[in-house]
Order: structure tokens, then C-alpha cells, then sequence
């Protein structure tokens, strides 16, 4: 010890470790929010590559292999039509993906700009919006979806149709787009609340943090203090809100075609082939179980990386 | 200790307002700061004592206008600067610093010390930008924290090195006025002991002012120059160290300082204390007249019905207290 030349230490240089680094390290050590991450990347990906993953078409109907069970050919596999359901569950993982990103998407920017300026601003700006969210979200979703079908699909469809007949251009055909537009729609017209009034709380909370105030001593305008001070410190929950939000809406998606006033057969959705499966499943219990495990293990898995991603941004809640 | 008064203080008054009841049905003002006169002389190094809620604090955020004051005024360079808006007072605010309390809140999780350091500098003008990791390495060793902590983040840092980067940032402006609000008051006793000399030592570097706010009568003792005593709003006693620990005149003080625990155990016991009897009063409703009045064992008539007036009892020693004018006391 005494005889090590203390000069020759080289200067030591240690690597910044960033917060989002940080939470990384943190989320990795977490195995059920790896599982969660894992799952919600395979599904993905899934999704994105649907058509190479599986030899069937989702719509082709094959009346000689009806009601099969699960076999190589057809993992998960055919319906009463004779259609192959891990084609379908495929195809049903885009359909949830596509409407849980829009949606998600939708209610995000509205929820963030409305509960932003809710919060920064306050007075009578914040007390309309926290009236709209409180109004929105008494309604129960359910009953919103419902009305919102009856009320517009026929006239859109039959708007659609007479289009069609007057100009034979194939696009007013695809009444898959009036499905999504109203079940997008509807979707995002209920689930902006919570993110308002996330980003809303966050806001007044950072707002008092005495770091806004030292910010205020140093003499920094109002626009560096809501981009370098607000913004970044609001993104944390945000994040946690996104990730869950997504599994919820998925859940939400199949639970309203589920119902029938989500996406329409002949349309592979999650829920609607749980209700066709669900009228057979004793005695073709295939049916009804893969989308219902699909469905469930996304769930699941969309809940597991919402949590760890909350204990991974939020160190001191988690211990 | 420089003569000039670097920054006056006339009249300064705050009151919040407040809702009160389930449904904020009463409206009310809290009496944070009730007509406060004094000087901070240049180079010294001003405390500002009393329980908890008495408006020290107050007093340091009104007089950077980072609270807005509701009467008087407070002149810096010949200048009202409580009257300013935010961007006529930014000039101000370069000069006219703040170091809080709890250093775990005070610096934003989401930037590195070098970022939160830099920052100021930049937002200044105070540095070019090649020139940026110079300076903030040197704020960093006069802080005596090594140049590496510039890419750390606040959560990898210890409290009292936290503390030393928001003086580091303070620094940063070139300030010729640190308000030390309660800033060592979240810290251990020992890493109390470093940020306290740490402050004195760059006070004789870079001729700053401090008007440090604490409760610790002991670490007040050790640092100032001046003491000013205060009770629900109102300055009671403003004197030099020596004068107010020595001679404190005003019934509050004496109480306060009999309240300083002695470290000598004989001493400790044979001490004379006074305990005050009862809380001290709802700033909402704050007591007529003298505001001690309702816990003063001296009170008389006169106490409860006119405010004592603030003025030089000796030398230098400034003092609102009846029985003080009256010769009662002293």
C-alpha cells in the first residue's frame, strides 16, 4: 500500500448514469416485468409480421376441415367455417395492437394537452376541463360504445352503400373502416380522462417542488421552466399510464366486439372469436381457448410492465 | 464587515390569503410579515432566528420577490426590486441568490450537475459556451466537489453534497446576495459543520452577503454578524452576535437563548430557564398590540393595546418592546 506511486492513478472516469439508464437496470432485475416486456415484444412483432407468420389466409374458408382441433397443420386448429384459428388469433393480434395504439394514441394527446394546461394554468381554464373529464367519465363506457353504434353505424353504412351505387368506387365497399372509426372513436372519446387528470396532477405537483421555485431564483422564463423542469419530470408516470392504458384498451376492444358493437366478423378480433367460440366450446373447447389465452396473456402481460416500469421510474415507491 | 447597506428593508409586509372551512367557504389572511425595517450591510453575514412559522423564511422569499410583497418596499442599487415584474427583476435575480433548505428537492432529478450548474451560466451570458467546463469545474472545486460529479445526477449524490451543488449553482450567477434558507437545517450534524465553514470560506473569496436563516441558535452564534430575532411576523430584536447574546433586551430573546442547551452538564444544571407558557398564537389572528403579549412575563397594560415601536434601544440595537422603552428591561 505504502509503496504504490499515488501519481500514476489515472483520473477515474465514470460513465453518467441517466435515470432512464437507471430504471433500465431496475426493470431488467425485475422478472416479471421482463416476462411482461418479452410477451408484449413477441406479440408485437406478431402483429407487424401477421401475414408471413402463418401459411392460411384468415378469411379462407376450407368446408372439408371444419371444427379440427389443434394439429400441425392447424396449431390452434379451424372453426365452423373451416378456417385456421392461428391465423385468425394472428390476425386478431393486429386488430387489438392497431386499436389499442390509435386509441391509446388519441386519448394521450388529448388528455396531455388538456390536463397540461389544466394544470399550469389553472382557474376557470382548469375547472372546465376537470368539469368535461368528471362529465366524461360518469358516463358508463359500456352504454356510450353502445349509443354511439346504434346511432351511427346504420347511417354511415347505408351512406356508405348509396355512395358505392353512385360511383362504383370499391373504397366505400370496406365498411372495416367504419368499424374502426367508430369503435377508435368511441374508445378515445372514453379513455382520455385518466391521462388528464394524471398529467393535470403531476403538473400541480411538480409546479410546487422546490426545485420550480429555485428555478424562479435563477431568474429562467416560464418556457425553460415548463420544458427542462415540468415537462421531463411528468414523462415517468406517463409512461407507467401508456403501458397499462394499452392493455386496457385491448381488453376494452374485445370486451366491445365481444359484445358485438366493436370490430365486426368476418374481422378477427379477440373478442368477437371468444363469442363465437364461446357458443361451442363444449364441444369444440379450442374455440374459445385460444383467443381467450391470447387475450388474457396479453392482458397480463401489458399490467406486469406497467408495474414494473412504475417501480423502475419510482425507485422510492418501490421500496 | 463592510458599512453600506447593500440592500434596505422598509415597512415590508405579506399577507396571504387563505380559504378556510370543508368548502373554503371564510376567507382569511395570514399575517406572514407585518412591517418589517432593516438593513443588510455589505459583506456581513445577517441570521434571522425564531420558531418555526414566524416568517423567516417569508422574509427571504419577499425580499428576492419570489413571494410578491403586499406593502413596503425593499431597495437594492436604488432600486424597489419588490415592485418589479419578472422581467425587469431578472437582472436582479442574477445577483440576488437562494440556497433552500432540503437539498433532495431543490435540484431537478432529470439533470446532471453539470447541466444544473451550467445552466445559469448559459441563461446569463455569464460564459461563452466553449468556455462552460471550465467554469463549471471550478464552481464545482470551490464547492469542493471533483470535476467528474459534473455527468453525475442528483439521486447518486449524498445530501450534503447536493447541498454543496446548489451553493455551486448559486455561485454560478456571480451573485453579490445568498439568502441561506435553512440551509443547513436538513443535513446531519457533521456535514452541517463542512457546508457552514464551506459558506464562510467563500464568503471571504468572493465578498458575498449572506442573510442566513436557521433556528440553531448555536450554529447562529458561530457565523453572524448581526442577529435579528423574530416572533409571529414581526422583528422583536436586531443586534450585533456579541450585543444580542450578551445583552438581549427584549423578553422572546432572553427566553430563546435560556432555551440553548449548555454543554457543560454542571453548568446545565445550575441554569436558570425560562419556559414560555402556551403556543405561539394563529398568524391568522395574530394577538393586538405587541404580539408577545399573550406569552411575555412581563406584560402590561400598554402591550395588549399599542404596537411597540421598533426603534434603538443602544447603539446599533434595535428592539420593540414596551417594557424595553420604558426602561423596565434591559
Amino acid at each position: 500500500m505504502s509503496v504504490v506511486p499515488m501519481t500514476t492513478t489515472p483520473i477515474e472516469i465514470e460513465p453518467p448514469v441517466s435515470l432512464w439508464r437507471d430504471a433500465w437496470h431496475r426493470l431488467r432485475r425485475n422478472k416479471l416485468a421482463v416476462f411482461g416486456l418479452a410477451v408484449v415484444v413477441i406479440l408485437a412483432f406478431t402483429a407487424l409480421l401477421g401475414p408471413y407468420l402463418t401459411p392460411y389466409d384468415f378469411l379462407s374458408q376450407d368446408l372439408n376441415s371444419r371444427n379440427l382441433g389443434p394439429s400441425l397443420s392447424h396449431l390452434f386448429g379451424t372453426d365452423d367455417l373451416g378456417r385456421d384459428v392461428f391465423s385468425r388469433v394472428v390476425y386478431g393480434t393486429r386488430t387489438a395492437f392497431l386499436v389499442a395504439i390509435v386509441v391509446t394514441f388519441i386519448a394521450v394527446v388529448i388528455g396531455v394537452t388538456l390536463g397540461a394546461l389544466a394544470g399550469f394554468f389553472g382557474g376557470w381554464l382548469d375547472r372546465i376541463v376537470m368539469w368535461l373529464t368528471d362529465m366524461t367519465m360518469s358516463i358508463p363506457n359500456l352504454l356510450l360504445v353502445v349509443v354511439i353504434n346504434a346511432s351511427l353505424k346504420t347511417p354511415i353504412a347505408s351512406w356508405m352503400e348509396s355512395r358505392y351505387l353512385a360511383t362504383l368506387n370499391p373504397f366505400y365497399r370496406e365498411t372495416i373502416w367504419v368499424d374502426f372509426l367508430l369503435v377508435f372513436g368511441s374508445m378515445a372519446l372514453i379513455s382520455w380522462p385518466p391521462y388528464a387528470r394524471l398529467v393535470r396532477a403531476q403538473v400541480l405537483s411538480i409546479r410546487s417542488r422546490p426545485y420550480i421555485t429555485a428555478a424562479q431564483a435563477l431568474g429562467l422564463t416560464n418556457r425553460i421552466i415548463l420544458m427542462r423542469y415540468v415537462v421531463p419530470n411528468a414523462l415517468g408516470p406517463l409512461i407507467v399510464a401508456v403501458s397499462a392504458g394499452l392493455g386496457t384498451a385491448m381488453v376494452l376492444e374485445s370486451a366491445f366486439s365481444f359484445l358485438g358493437v366493436g370490430v365486426n366478423p368476418p374481422t378477427p378480433s379477440w373478442g368477437n372469436m371468444i363469442s363465437d367460440g364461446l357458443r361451442v366450446w363444449q364441444h369444440y373447447p379450442h374455440l374459445l381457448a385460444a383467443p381467450a389465452a391470447v387475450l388474457g396473456l396479453a392482458s397480463v402481460a401489458f399490467s406486469f410492465l406497467g408495474d414494473g416500469l412504475n417501480d423502475a421510474l419510482n425507485p422510492r415507491g418501490a421500496k | 464587515m463592510g458599512v453600506q447597506p447593500l440592500m434596505r428593508i422598509e415597512n415590508l409586509v405579506k399577507h396571504f390569503h387563505v380559504r378556510l372551512g370543508a368548502f373554503g367557504e371564510r376567507a382569511a389572511t395570514v399575517h406572514a410579515l407585518d412591517n418589517i425595517t432593516f438593513d443588510i450591510l455589505e459583506g456581513e453575514t445577517l441570521s434571522l432566528v425564531g420558531e418555526s412559522g414566524c416568517g423567516k423564511s417569508t422574509t427571504g422569499f419577499t425580499l428576492l420577490n419570489l413571494h410578491r410583497a403586499t406593502e413596503g418596499k425593499v431597495i437594492y442599487q436604488g432600486k424597489n426590486i419588490v415592485e418589479l415584474d419578472e422581467k425587469a427583476m431578472r437582472p436582479y435575480r442574477r445577483q440576488l441568490q437562494i440556497v433552500f433548505q432540503d437539498p433532495y428537492s431543490t435540484l431537478n432529478p432529470r439533470m446532471t450537475i453539470g447541466e444544473a450548474v451550467g445552466e445559469p451560466i448559459l441563461f446569463h451570458k455569464l460564459a461563452t459556451k466553449a468556455e462552460l467546463k471550465d467554469r463549471i469545474a471550478t464552481l464545482l472545486a470551490d464547492v469542493g466537489l471533483p470535476p467528474r460529479f459534473a455527468s453525475r445526477y442528483p439521486h447518486e449524490l449524498s445530501g450534503g453534497q447536493r447541498q454543496r451543488v446548489a451553493i455551486a449553482r448559486a455561485l454560478a450567477c456571480q451573485p453579490k446576495f445568498i439568502v441561506c434558507d435553512e440551509a443547513i437545517s436538513a443535513l446531519d450534524v457533521s456535514v452541517q459543520a463542512q457546508i457552514i465553514n464551506l459558506l464562510l470560506d467563500l464568503q471571504q473569496k468572493y465578498g458575498l452577503t449572506y442573510l442566513f436563516i436557521a433556528h440553531d441558535l448555536a450554529v447562529v452564534r458561530h457565523i453572524s454578524d448581526r442577529v435579528g430575532v423574530m416572533y409571529l411576523g414581526r422583528l422583536a430584536e436586531l443586534a450585533t452576535r456579541e450585543e444580542l447574546f450578551e445583552h438581549p433586551l427584549h423578553p422572546y430573546t432572553k427566553a430563546l437563548l435560556s432555551a440553548v442547551p449548555e454543554a457543560d452538564p454542571a453548568h446545565e444544571r445550575s441554569r436558570q430557564r425560562q419556559i414560555l407558557q402556551g403556543d405561539v398564537p394563529s398568524p391568522l389572528s395574530p394577538p393586538s398590540g405587541c404580539r408577545f403579549h399573550t406569552r411575555c412575563p412581563i406584560a402590561m397594560d400598554v402591550c395588549s393595546k399599542a404596537v411597540p415601536e421598533w426603534r434603538e434601544a443602544r447603539p446599533g440595537h434595535m428592539v420593540a418592546c414596551h417594557a424595553v422603552t420604558e426602561g423596565l428591561s434591559g
